[in-house]
């Protein structure tokens, strides 16, 4: 009774937002044709105000002189009547120039979700540790060549004014904002882009082992300056993938040469000697205080590694491209300043962002990161909010003064059955996919959404991409996801799986006892949704024990290949898919996740010498995949071969899909230019498609 | 006299074995977890969505020497302890020990001796009050607020505590410091902001050791007020509080010494649950992150290391008290009167 209420709440909640949204879409509709109608009069250029304009190439943002065409009008730029004392909380950074000096000659014109904001304010932000659920602040202040616009199809430029493949895609250019500037004022150019590339990724000092993302094929790219703003990268293979890879990867593909540069011994001869003057042992080191070994943004910085060293070094951090550039690093949070050259400007050409500052708290506890959201204390926060956690935000919501949206994420909590199990009975048996089958069907999966998620999720098998792309037949996603119990039997007595000794329980075709012991993390998946199937399956008379263990001890038993079920959840969309591969190569993803055909893998590195020989159709989809990423998005090939993945993942029940749960988005109702996400998900790099440069505090 | 140095010298080596044992027991104990420091380290990282391999643990592992054999790594660990003071570096936070631990492990020993004597403060008088009072009712009043203490779980008092003050002062009363004395060096204000903050995990430590204490005290008036001393100490004229003061309240406040030691270390095992839902910045909680969380062995080593060092001073320490001043105790110590 108690769950029956909270669920008619948050189905009002819904309604209320749809009915929300539908009277905003008619006032847009109003003020567009109102303003339409006033630009046809209004031929003489006047200052910009911030009027809303369309027909831009991209939504929501414009080229400085598409946008001054197209709305009529010349834009005179502001700043933030406090940048001079945000500045002097930069150590390092010089005394500022005007504003028109630190913006890029062609800034980035965001036009705002609601209005015009204002300056001011600390955005105040939650995360569990240093490098630990930073994902959803970082991505407020991130940066790189593109994104993905807020209905996350297409890709727009963000730091690259525009970018262009050639046709085989094998040849990738960025153009680059003339006049654009490091946070320390430094120009930003090409040069910055081949360092990143040639001197950190590829260099084994910082990284033993370049990550794979930035290789094509395992090999590595090259990287040509054509000149300060244009930057090609050259593939080894064709990856369209590699621009979605850029648009929502948290690896910055740049880096500033002039700063961190001056400590890299191929760069500068003396670095050895500048950095030992500081007291470190030699560049590199200086190099890994700085930049951690990695492209994340959220590494320990000079403050928070060495901070007895850091004032001996030119500045604190590493300049940065984004909104926002750290100031303090401590084991209990960081705090960051609005960047000065930030490169965008909103319509009225004020520069973003409209905040000042950052604080960012570190509490590993969920629940007490739970009572500071109900208390008000954080303005916005998604990453690691559940489902479960709704109805206790929903009840605070009106005395905090927030607010929650409900969104689909990607993906959903999968089950599987090692394929390549050690016992060959269990593994002849898991193998025929009559008993994949009949263990889909023996789910419940409408119970489960209305017992876990409060019936807010979508039932579904596990395709392969999550969301389903459009390509892709929509029957895929219930294949074998009906619940059938007489289906499930019958399929089971046809596998010779049936009950001997008439203990209600079947036994192995062989006639030794047939036991599934899903040994699960909450990590991975909820204990709920283990509990159920598990009854399911036991209802079938499939014996299922389940008991909950730590994720070290569930990776490490998947190492040795001793589970029976894999239990995890799983979902990767389209656009990543198009750049990793592992979710269709065995062993099935990778390390911290899924996999349940640890042998096949072995035989294919192996060469046959060892593990277990894959099935025709594991090879098949090996050839697929390859095939299907070296096609571009959209071509008549991609679709066919994404289609054909897709049958050969779901026709042979690889994975079962159980629910796609939503997820809240929690955020302050003051915290103006807030629009509605599309998903509430890392895989497109949670706020960074919906503008967070521009939200701000309105009173 | 003698004899007295020879038993200071023993208990300070058997000092000195107890604090090697149980750094090796932590180290040995942390090494049959499964996963290790660099593994927990990149997990951390692929819960955000950054794709690691296993060739990327094993580069990290190398990386941060955890591939070395164990008696290596203990030894170098351990040497370095005694013959340089540094603890190394945390694997998980990426920073130095000393340097994480400078201000914290003294937070934390000061929240735990300001609730060890909160607790004595309050449980030596109402022990003594409770077991010689002639109401029934005021004794069974104390008990009842005592066993209380016993039976409520720390976290559970941390946890009713903050939702009242969040429900009704809108402060979750999180944290040891407000923000703007988190990270300024010690004046008159921030100990005066300290004081406005840490008063809650100190209740909670405190009650909890306050009905164990006062159980102690209680039972041993009980027991010590029927011995025949005390009824010739009562032959000869001595009555009421002078009496209970002179004999019996002496004779207990023994055990209670004997055990300042244990009740620390009780105190400082209780911290870092309440330390983790607290939100407080000392160690407890970081031990709680290295053990359970991180398995950084270097870090929750040295909290450790530092925590033994202090029970087996205090334990030290008081042994040498109780042998200047119990003169049983003295005697055996001594040898003749």
């Amino acid at each position: 009774m108690y769950l029956l209420n909270y669920r008619l709440k948050i189905i009002y909640y819904l309604i209320y937002l749809g009915g929300k949204s539908m009277f905003k879409k008619l006032f847009l509709t109003l003020i567009f044709s109102f303003s339409a109608l006033t630009m046809s009069f209004n031929a003489i250029a006047a200052d910009c105000s911030g009027k809303k304009v369309d027909g831009g190439a991209f939504p929501m943002q414009f080229e400085l002189s598409e946008y001054e065409s197209l709305a009529g009008c010349t834009m005179s730029f502001k700043e933030n009547p406090n940048v001079a004392s945000i500045n002097a909380t930069i150590r390092g950074n010089g005394e500022l120039g005007s504003v028109e000096s630190r913006l890029p000659d062609e800034p980035l014109v965001i036009s705002p979700y609601d209005s015009i904001g204002s300056y001011g304010g600390t955005f105040k932000m939650l995360s569990n540790a240093t490098e630990a659920g930073t994902s959803d602040l970082l991505s407020t202040r991130h940066v790189n060549f593109v994104r993905f616009s807020d209905d996350l199809q297409q890709i727009v430029p963000n730091i690259a004014k525009s970018y262009e493949w050639n046709d085989d895609y094998t040849q990738l250019t960025f153009v680059l904002r003339k006049g654009h500037k490091w946070s320390d004022g430094a120009p930003f150019t090409a040069e910055d882009v081949k360092f990143w590339y040639d001197h950190l990724m590829m260099d084994s000092n910082i990284r033993e082992k370049p990550y794979g993302y930035l290789l094509v094929g395992g090999e590595r790219m090259t990287v040509d300056i054509i000149d300060p703003q244009t930057v090609v990268f050259n593939l080894p293979a064709p990856k369209p993938g590699l621009t979605a890879m850029f648009a929502n990867s948290y690896c910055q593909g740049f880096a500033p040469k002039h700063h961190l540069g001056q400590f890299h011994p191929d760069i500068n001869s003396g670095a050895d000697a500048l950095a030992q003057a500081a007291g470190y042992e030699n560049g590199y080191d200086v190099l890994k205080a700085y930049y951690g070994n990695s492209c994340w943004t959220d590494t320990p910085s000079p403050l928070l590694a060495t901070p007895d060293k850091v004032a001996n070094l030119p500045s604190d951090v590493y300049p940065s491209l984004e909104s926002f550039i750290t100031i303090e690093d401590t084991t209990e949070g960081r705090k960051y300043a609005a960047n000065p050259y930030f490169h965008m400007v909103d319509t009225a050409g004020n520069q973003l962002p409209y905040i000042d500052y950052q604080n960012e708290r570190y509490i590993n506890e969920n629940e007490i990161r739970i009572l500071k959201l109900v208390n008000g204390e954080v303005d916005y926060k998604a990453q690691s909010l559940n489902l479960e956690s709704v109805p206790q935000l929903m009840d605070g919501s009106e005395a905090g003064e927030y607010n929650v949206q409900i969104k689909p994420g990607v993906g959903s909590a999968a089950f599987s059955l090692n394929l390549t199990h050690p016992d060959e009975a269990k593994r002849g048996l898991f193998r025929d996919l009559r008993f994949r089958q009949a263990m889909s069907v023996a789910i419940n999966r409408n119970e489960i959404n209305d017992v876990i998620h409060y019936g807010l999720g979508t039932p579904q098998q596990y395709i392969g991409f999550s969301p389903r792309p459009d390509f892709v037949d929509a029957k895929w996603s219930q294949h074998y996801a009906q619940y059938d119990p007489d289906l499930a039997n019958s399929l089971l007595d046809e596998t010779g799986a049936v009950d001997r000794n008439g203990d209600g329980f079947r036994e192995l075709p062989n006639g030794e006892p047939l036991v599934l012991n899903i040994d699960f993390a909450t990590q991975g998946i909820g204990g709920g949704e283990v509990e159920l199937v598990a009854r399911y399956w036991n209802e079938v008379g499939v014996k299922t024990n389940f008991k909950e263990i730590t994720p070290d001890e569930y990776r490490s038993s998947q190492s040795a290949n001793e589970l029976d079920v894999g239990a995890w959840k799983k979902g990767m969309p389209l656009a990543l898919i198009m750049g990793e591969g592992k979710l269709f190569v065995p062993p099935y993803e990778d390390y911290f996740a899924h996999r349940n055909a640890m042998l096949w893998s072995e035989y294919i590195d192996s060469n046959g010498d060892s593990g277990v020989q894959p099935p025709g159709y594991a090879y098949e989809m090996i050839e697929d995949i390859a095939a299907f990423q070296a096609s571009p998005i959209g071509s008549e090939e991609n679709k066919r071969l994404g289609e054909k993945l897709v049958a050969t993942m779901t026709g042979n029940l690889l994975f079962i899909g159980t629910v796609a749960p939503p997820f809240p988005v929690y955020h302050r109702n003051v915290l103006g230019n807030f629009t509605e996400f599309t998903t509430a998900s890392y895989e497109y790099y949670r706020t960074y498609p919906y503008l967070p440069q521009q939200w701000y505090f309105s009173n | 006299m003698i004899n007295f140095i020879q038993f200071t010298l023993t208990r300070a080596l058997l000092a000195c074995l107890t604090l090697f044992l149980v750094s090796l027991i932590v180290f040995s104990l942390m090494e049959f977890v499964p996963s290790n420091c660099a593994e927990r380290y990149l997990a951390f990282k692929n819960t955000q969505g950054s794709n690691i391999t296993v060739e990327d643990i094993a580069a990290e592992e190398k990386k941060l020497g955890l591939d070395r054999p164990f008696a290596v790594r203990f030894s170098s660990w351990i040497s370095n302890i005694v013959l340089k003071g540094e603890f190394g570096q945390s694997c998980i936070l990426r920073m130095d020990i000393n340097e994480l631990l400078s201000g914290r492990f003294m937070l934390s020993l000061l929240i735990c001796i300001t609730a060890l004597l909160f607790s004595y403060a309050i449980a030596i008088p109402v022990g003594i009050i409770s077991a010689t009072t002639k109401y029934k009712s005021l004794d069974n009043a104390l008990k009842f607020i005592s066993y209380l203490g016993i039976a409520l779980p720390n976290f559970l008092v941390a946890l009713c505590i903050m939702l009242f003050m969040t429900i009704y002062y809108g402060d979750t009363m999180t944290g040891l410091f407000s923000e703007e004395f988190e990270n300024v060096p010690w004046s008159s204000d921030r100990v005066k902001d300290f004081l406005s903050r840490a008063w809650l995990p100190i209740f909670v430590l405190g009650w909890n050791a306050t009905a164990f204490a006062l159980q102690t005290v209680r039972a041993l008036m009980l027991d010590e007020s029927d011995k025949l001393y005390v009824m010739a100490a009562r032959a000869r004229g001595i009555s009421g509080m002078s009496l209970l003061l002179r004999y019996p309240a002496k004779h207990s406040l023994g055990p209670v010494i004997n055990s300042l030691g244990f009740d620390l270390n009780r105190i400082f095992s209780a911290l870092p649950i309440v330390a983790l839902i607290l939100i407080l910045t000392e160690s407890g909680a970081l031990l709680i992150e290295a053990l359970a969380r991180s398995n950084d062995q270097q870090l929750a080593g040295a909290i450790i290391f530092l925590l033994t060092a202090t029970i087996v001073f205090v334990n030290f320490v008081t042994d040498i008290i109780l042998a200047i001043i119990d003169p049983r105790i003295r005697k055996g110590v001594m040898g003749g009167g």
